[in-house]
């Protein structure tokens, strides 16, 4: 057996300090190591009391006391983390208990200081770093995932399991893990992955995915390898990070900048169009007004005063037109609603039933795949009224106009098709012309070209796009895309 | 004053500017005939069908055509104009005329070799004059 000496320089060793405990008396005395710890003090109240004063973090005097009056009456073992106040001043965190009294030694109990400082501190500081890392993934949507290319097996962390939509027990298939790529990324997915197992070459992309229930979404994915002792590879790890929000938000942000860069361009036009049309009728007054001073009779001059009558009721009905354009435009303030097809519809008809009827234009709707939308309801009114005229004012010479007008659902985009049975158009020649404004292909004394500028203008100021398809002859279609 | 020109030639939509051109050729006597189409399809269709038919009919001595349109504007004029231009057997002298004062549209004019100016309406009467006298004397 050890001696007291060759204990306690074990114990010294171990930084393991202890109190001997006169059971009877209650009286303490502190082994040297203690003594030592704390710095050797002078006091003259007992060694319970001072320790409790003096050496024992507050937060932990309530406890102590508790368990060192059971311990001294009812003999009750304990143990507690506490921090001492040591010889520096500093407090350190040690582990409090009492030796078990193996020889039913009722008069002494010994209670021990084991020094946990250090691992105490380890332990919180892995604490702190898991929170962080879990703070981290959680707000920036950041999933852990681990391949192994030896066994074949992959291993996502909760996160990634809640990126991918699926649930926390889902095991991902090692052979199928791609179709969680949208097909379109496969090549970049499959480069990536065999270049970082072959040569550990580690990639950061940004992939579109699919869920389990095969919804696309963005993430920014890294891949780095993984390798034993020998130096092989032997998986790749990496983290996906959730970016559908931002990366939607990006793409929304560069839809409307393109958007406002052709509307730009558009109004650019617009204004050189505008200054065009009104200079053609001055340009014509300046010629009236030259050839009146030429004028020798009265005669020649009064033969000149039709012309100047037909001049300005052109320039009214350009004023007029250019004044319609900026009105519709600025319709633009005012709401989406869910609007009904068929009572935007209806009213259309309402209100052209004269044109329809001279016509004998034949409507046909179907509405049921898409009964309504959220839109601004003048918008669509006004669309349908542009398409509608437009396929009776260019409809065949030998059939009555037959206009079918169907919306739909079509990968989660909602369309509106206007197709009629009329003269059609050549879209080599014309298609990049369509939408322009004054812009007419057929000896139309109505033409005026602004119907499918105003068109085009609405729908994708509400973020859509319009095309045509036609063929001479046959007849032309519309699809709207919202 | 130099030579009349024999055949003028007016592509423009514009009926009442085409209307105030003629009178002014006919009140400065500036050409004994004058061709009018009111679009670029009906002047191209004109000419392809002289050339077809070998025709007697003559060409003008110069042409004065609008941009902006119905069915076929000056620019596709312009294009198909090209191909058949060199096929005749005369100086056509061609103007662009509009009222667009928009510098492309004056650039995109100068990049044609058959464009001789482009001019923006409304053109002075003195410059109606120059224009013919010197074409006068080209053509001469």
């Amino acid at each position: 057996m050890l001696n007291d000496l060759q204990l306690n320089s074990i114990l010294e060793d171990f930084d393991i300090a202890y109190w001997k405990i006169n059971l009877l008396s209650k009286e303490v005395t502190w082994s040297e190591h203690f003594n030592t710890l704390v710095g050797n003090p002078e006091f003259s109240e007992s060694h319970f009391e001072f320790f409790l004063k003096e050496i024992l973090h507050q937060d932990y005097r309530y406890d102590f006391r508790v368990y060192f009056d059971k311990l001294t009456e009812e003999n009750e073992a304990f143990s507690i983390e506490l921090k001492l106040k040591l010889s520096n001043g500093k407090y350190r965190w040690f582990e409090c208990r009492n030796l078990k009294n193996k020889e039913n030694n009722k008069e002494t109990a010994v209670l021990l200081f084991v020094n946990i400082h250090q691992s105490k501190r380890d332990q919180y500081t892995i604490e702190e770093n898991f929170f962080y890392y879990r703070e981290t993934a959680q707000m920036t949507n950041t999933g852990g995932w681990y391949i192994d290319t030896v066994n074949k097996n992959i291993y996502w962390d909760n996160v990634t399991k809640k990126i991918i939509d699926c649930p926390l027990d889902y095991q991902p298939p090692y052979e199928e893990h791609y179709k969680f790529y949208a097909p379109e990324e496969h090549p970049t997915v499959t480069s990536a992955f065999e270049k970082c197992e072959k040569y550990g070459i580690p990639f950061k992309v940004e992939l579109k995915m699919q869920n389990l229930y095969h919804k696309d979404f963005w993430v920014r994915a890294t891949g780095k390898p993984v390798y034993n002792e020998e130096q092989d590879i032997i998986g790749i790890r990496g983290v996906f990070q959730d970016i559908n929000e931002q990366k939607n938000n990006e793409l929304n942000l560069q839809n409307s900048l393109d958007i406002i860069a052709t509307q730009n361009s558009r109004l650019f036009n617009f204004a050189h169009i505008v200054s065009h049309n009104l200079r053609s009728h001055s340009s014509n007054l300046c010629l009236i007004v030259e050839l009146l001073k030429e004028a020798k009779t009265d005669a020649d001059k009064i033969e000149l005063i039709p012309n100047v009558a037909d001049i300005s009721e052109n320039l009214d009905s350009a004023i007029n037109q250019l004044n319609e354009i900026v009105n519709r435009q600025s319709l633009l303030r005012k709401e989406r609603r869910i609007v009904s097809f068929k009572k935007a519809l209806s009213g259309v008809m309402a209100s052209t039933s004269s044109l329809i009827n001279r016509e004998n234009a034949k409507i046909v709707a179907e509405f049921h795949k898409l009964k309504e939308i959220s839109y601004i309801p003048e918008y669509l009114e006004s669309i349908l009224l542009n398409l509608i005229t437009n396929a009776i004012k260019y409809k065949h010479p030998g059939r009555k106009p037959v206009i079918f007008i169907q919306t739909y659902i079509k990968n989660e985009t909602s369309f509106l098709e206007v197709s009629d049975n009329g003269l059609g158009i050549d879209l080599d020649q014309y298609g990049d012309k369509m939408f322009g404004m004054y812009k007419t292909f057929h000896e139309n004394l109505d033409s005026r070209g602004i119907g499918l500028f105003i068109t085009k203008n609405q729908v994708e100021t509400l973020g859509g796009s319009i095309s045509v398809t036609s063929t001479v002859d046959v007849g032309t279609t519309f699809k709207i895309k919202f | 004053m130099g030579q009349k020109v024999e055949l003028a030639c007016i592509i423009d939509d514009d009926k009442i500017y085409v209307n105030l051109v003629k009178k002014i050729i006919e009140i400065k006597k500036l050409s004994n005939n004058l061709l009018i189409f009111k679009n670029g399809k009906e002047a191209l269709d004109h000419f392809k069908l002289i050339l077809e038919n070998a025709s007697e009919e003559i060409l003008p001595d110069i042409i004065f055509l609008d941009i902006n349109m119905p069915i076929m504007d000056g620019w596709e004029f312009l294009n198909e104009f090209i191909k058949i231009k060199n096929i005749f057997d005369k100086k056509i002298t061609l103007y662009v005329v509009s009222s667009s004062i928009d510098p492309r549209d004056l650039e995109r004019a100068k990049s044609f070799n058959l464009v001789t100016d482009y001019l923006i309406k409304p053109i002075e009467l003195k410059k109606f004059e120059k224009i013919f006298d010197r074409n006068g004397h080209a053509a001469a």
